[in-house]
């Protein structure tokens, strides 16, 4: 047991390592000093207690992003439409914000919740053709990120554009702002939230004949059918919760941090979420750490085109790197599996 | 043991295709092939029958090089050979047909056949004279294809064929086709035996991997007969009879154990009639089929595998619906339910398929016997599991069955296969169901744990359960069943007394000759 947990993490590890001396050799490539390079990342995200809070913000839709991808995983569900749930739940809640004057606290609440019925609504499409007609829900929550982001410009331009120049709705009233965590940051309440759904899940997981029933589902689908799970109904219900969370994320997104919907407004942090999650091999709890250091690379790349030569896109080469590395691992675990390939033959 | 009348001789090696001598492959503890021999003369359709897991795909794959045997030597048209790899036997004229089709759904049929190989012109494919290569060979062989057609759009059938073309392409002299009617229906079987009789006719080779014994008898004229790994017999087609091939396909070392069993007076508990139902192919696995099962008594069903005892269990277990008739458990119309709700109305299953029906390979054991009951007391409570209690379960279950684990934390994939077994028959016989569905259980399971699984069985035979024994090993049925009912495509042929099993008359059922006397129903 526990020899298989350290093989799975040393397995990590050392994808990870792999990919940060690749990303080392680019950066001299590039004609910059790595260790500058790295530097300077871990002063961007770590040098004071403001850049510290700004590393938090960031890491904390792409916790909540990851933990709705854990769930999906857990069921033996890809759910790669999180960034379209992010961005129709910031939306809906963005909608509640300015549209519905309810009074402090509630207002909040009704506009979270709006975002998480618009997340899981949003998911339910695919999840409905998954377990109706077995098509695969990579391919249709992918397609699902288009549409998301189109339709929420779509509504954000024509519906609700805020009077004046931004393509963006108006501003949300105060009542519904999610409160900040300290007076030098925009650091807010979701990251606590963040925390408490990473252990929930965890806990959800392990501890309940439902939780249970899931990760059978996800990793022995066969024996759960055997075993009287309803596999296919569990699938979708899988795929709703992730896709409520991935909503979640981004009414955390409009109430913490814009105070608002614009276009193009939470780039890219539902695919973080989705390597996040992968990173840490589907475990709520682990995903905190491996979000933590997306949320790190992210914010401490803001300080990279000021001090060295170096871009910052240069960690998005260090992620595309990552991803490599850690599916290049797994594929080796696999195939260590099943006896040197030969599992492919039947005998 | 059965003679070897076709056995290989020295002179006569000129005109061997293949011949294959002392192969031994072992995976594992576990051996796929013991030093078979295998010879083909040219010119012949040479079967190869044995049941599943009998070593017949790992032996034609070593033969075509796609495994490397541990032992043992191969001769190819009178030549030793090391066949590294496929395309050392490809050039030894050597071709196979797979049981899955590696085919490109977007490419022409013509495409396909000639991808790897295509014919150029001035750096181009040649696509006119590709279409006019496979329509040629294909009227030749009597293999309708339509050269230009997309490949996605065709039937397997179709399919099939377009690996024939493929192979013949390439030039082989010798076809291995490895259960080649798996896939096919009756009527494109027949056309199947019509083009491999064409390539014998024209002086080619064919060897062909079968476990249904009618095809075996209709089309080959020598049979190779494997049985766990070890070379049965070879003898010309044209001397055997079907009964005799069973009892050489299923194993003579019955040991019947006489053991007088009374008629169980119980109430019945599983009452199946008329049952009708269909298998992946959507052809009928199961006509007709009517039995009980008292509590108290075993009832084994024998037959060669694959003659539809996979797809009755399924339905009886819910996991595949019935295409007519009923099955009920303890009154209950099993229709109506879903699998949750059947195991809930007292049904334990252990699986045929241990591996992929039975456990999670990577959970540990305590998740494992947890599965099916994660939500009853004491296992939860509202929802939530009590680990304490399902992990001295599991404990304790590991030592009254005599688990050779660590302790419950033990991942099962760390176990061996019969203590894998024995997990499943723990977690299965402990639930308190009433009616124990029980799928070969000793397939894969070494000589001691045999023993201990067949005593548990009786146990729980003696603790009025109703019990129904598949399983392809007659002794096993002998020795543990009440009553035996033989299966044969799909339908029960007759039934026979467990103390009174006549090892001919099961033998004749199970190749399909019906015991009219005695027969459970009409055809």
């Amino acid at each position: 047991m526990i020899r298989d947990r350290l093989r799975e993490v040393s397995g990590q590890v050392i994808a990870v390592a792999v990919a940060l001396i690749l990303g080392a050799i680019i950066i001299l490539l590039v004609g910059e000093s790595p260790v500058r390079v790295l530097m300077t990342l871990l002063r961007g995200a770590f040098g004071d207690q403001e850049k510290i809070a700004g590393t938090l913000l960031q890491t904390t839709p792409i916790l909540i992003c990851g933990i709705a991808a854990c769930i999906g995983l857990r069921g033996g569900m890809f759910n790669v439409g999180i960034e379209g749930q992010l961005f129709l739940g910031g939306f809906a809640a963005a909608w509640v914000g300015f549209a519905m004057p309810l009074p402090p606290g509630i207002h909040m609440l009704a506009a979270l919740a709006l975002a998480v019925v618009a997340g899981a609504a949003w998911v339910a499409i695919p999840a409905y053709f998954r377990a109706r007609y077995n098509t695969n829900e990579v391919v249709s929550t992918i397609l699902s990120n288009y549409v998301a982001v189109l339709l929420t410009s779509y509504f954000t331009i024509f519906l609700f554009k805020r009077p004046g120049g931004w393509s963006e709705t108006p501003p949300i009233l105060p009542t519904a702002y999610l409160p900040e965590l300290f007076s030098f940051s925009r650091l807010n309440w979701g990251l606590v939230i963040g925390l408490v759904l990473a252990l929930g899940a965890a806990l959800i997981f392990r501890y309940t004949s439902w939780g249970y029933g899931v990760t059978m589902v996800g990793s022995a689908p066969k024996f759960a059918e055997y075993g009287g799970v309803n596999v296919k109904r569990q699938g979708f219900v899988v795929l709703l919760l992730s896709g409520a969370v991935g909503g979640l994320a981004g009414g955390i997104e409009t109430l913490g941090v814009h105070h608002r919907f614009m276009e193009g407004f939470a780039p890219g942090f539902g695919f973080d979420g989705l390597i996040a999650a992968l990173l840490a091999n589907g475990s709520p709890v682990a995903t905190i750490f491996t979000a933590l250091f997306f949320g790190a690379l992210r914010s401490g790349s803001l300080l990279l085109e000021v001090d060295t030569s170096a871009s910052r896109e240069i960690i998005t080469v260090i992620q595309a790197l990552i991803i490599l590395s850690v599916s290049a691992q797994v594929l080796v675990r696999r195939r260590g599996d099943s006896q040197a390939g030969e599992r492919r033959w039947k005998f | 043991m059965v003679s070897n009348a076709g056995s290989p001789t020295l002179h006569m090696k000129a005109e061997m295709a293949v011949a294959l001598t002392g192969i031994t492959k072992r995976f594992g503890a576990f051996v796929a092939n013991d030093g078979i021999d295998l010879a083909v003369r040219r010119g012949e359709i040479h079967a190869i029958i044995g049941e599943n897991g009998a070593g017949k795909t790992t032996l034609m794959n070593i033969l075509f090089g796609l495994l490397q045997p541990d032992e043992g030597s191969i001769r190819l048209n009178g030549e030793e050979t090391v066949v590294t790899d496929p395309a050392v036997a490809i050039k030894a004229g050597l071709g196979m047909v797979h049981q899955h089709f590696k085919l490109v759904p977007s490419l022409s049929v013509a495409d396909n056949v000639f991808l790897g190989m295509e014919i150029c012109r001035h750096g181009l494919i040649d696509h006119a004279a590709q279409i006019a290569r496979t329509r040629e060979l294909s009227k030749r062989f009597g293999l309708q294809v339509d050269p230009t057609e997309r490949v996605g759009l065709l039937s397997v059938g179709i399919e099939q064929r377009i690996e024939i073309l493929k192979v013949l392409v390439r030039g082989a002299r010798t076809i291995i086709l490895d259960e080649p009617t798996a896939v096919l229906t009756p009527q494109e079987s027949r056309e199947l035996f019509q083009t491999l009789r064409s390539f014998v006719a024209e002086g080619m080779t064919v060897i062909f991997i079968s476990h249904h014994l009618e095809e075996v008898m209709e089309v080959s004229d020598t049979v190779t007969v494997l049985r766990n790994g070890k070379r049965v017999a070879t003898r010309p087609t044209a001397e055997l009879s079907k009964d005799e091939l069973v009892r050489m396909m299923v194993g003579r070392e019955v040991s019947f154990d006489r053991r007088p069993r009374a008629p169980s007076q119980g109430d019945v508990v599983l009452e199946v009639k008329d049952l009708w139902a269909r298998d992946d192919r959507r052809l009928p696995a199961l006509r007709n089929v009517s039995f009980t099962v008292r509590s108290g008594e075993v009832v084994g069903i024998a037959g060669v595998a694959g003659n539809g005892q996979t797809e009755l269990a399924e339905v009886l277990s819910g996991l595949r619906p019935a295409s007519h008739g009923a099955a009920r458990l303890k009154g209950r119309d099993l229709a109506t339910l879903f699998p949750r709700d059947i195991r809930e109305a007292g049904l334990a299953h252990v699986p045929g398929d241990r591996m992929v029906r039975g456990v999670d390979r990577n959970a540990s054991i305590a998740a494992n016997m947890l599965m099916g009951r994660q939500h009853r007391a004491p296992w939860s409570s509202s929802g939530v599991l009590n680990w304490t209690a399902i992990s001295q379960n599991a404990s304790r279950l590991i030592k009254d069955f005599d688990i050779r684990a660590q302790g419950p934390g033990d991942a099962v994939k760390r176990l061996s296969g019969g203590n894998i077994q024995k997990v499943v028959l723990a977690r299965e016989f402990t639930n308190g169901a009433d009616f124990l569905l029980i799928d070969q259980p000793t397939r894969g399971v070494d000589i001691g744990a045999q023993e201990a699984i067949h005593d548990e069985i009786m146990r729980q035979r003696a603790a009025g359960r109703a019990i129904l024994l598949i399983s392809v090993q007659l002794d096993e049925l002998a020795a543990l069943a009440d009553r035996i009912l033989v299966m044969f495509n799909g339908r029960i042929m007759g039934e026979v007394a467990g103390d009174g099993a006549d090892e001919d008359r099961i033998g004749m059922m199970m190749a399909g000759v019906a015991a009219p006397e005695r027969a459970a129903e009409p055809a």
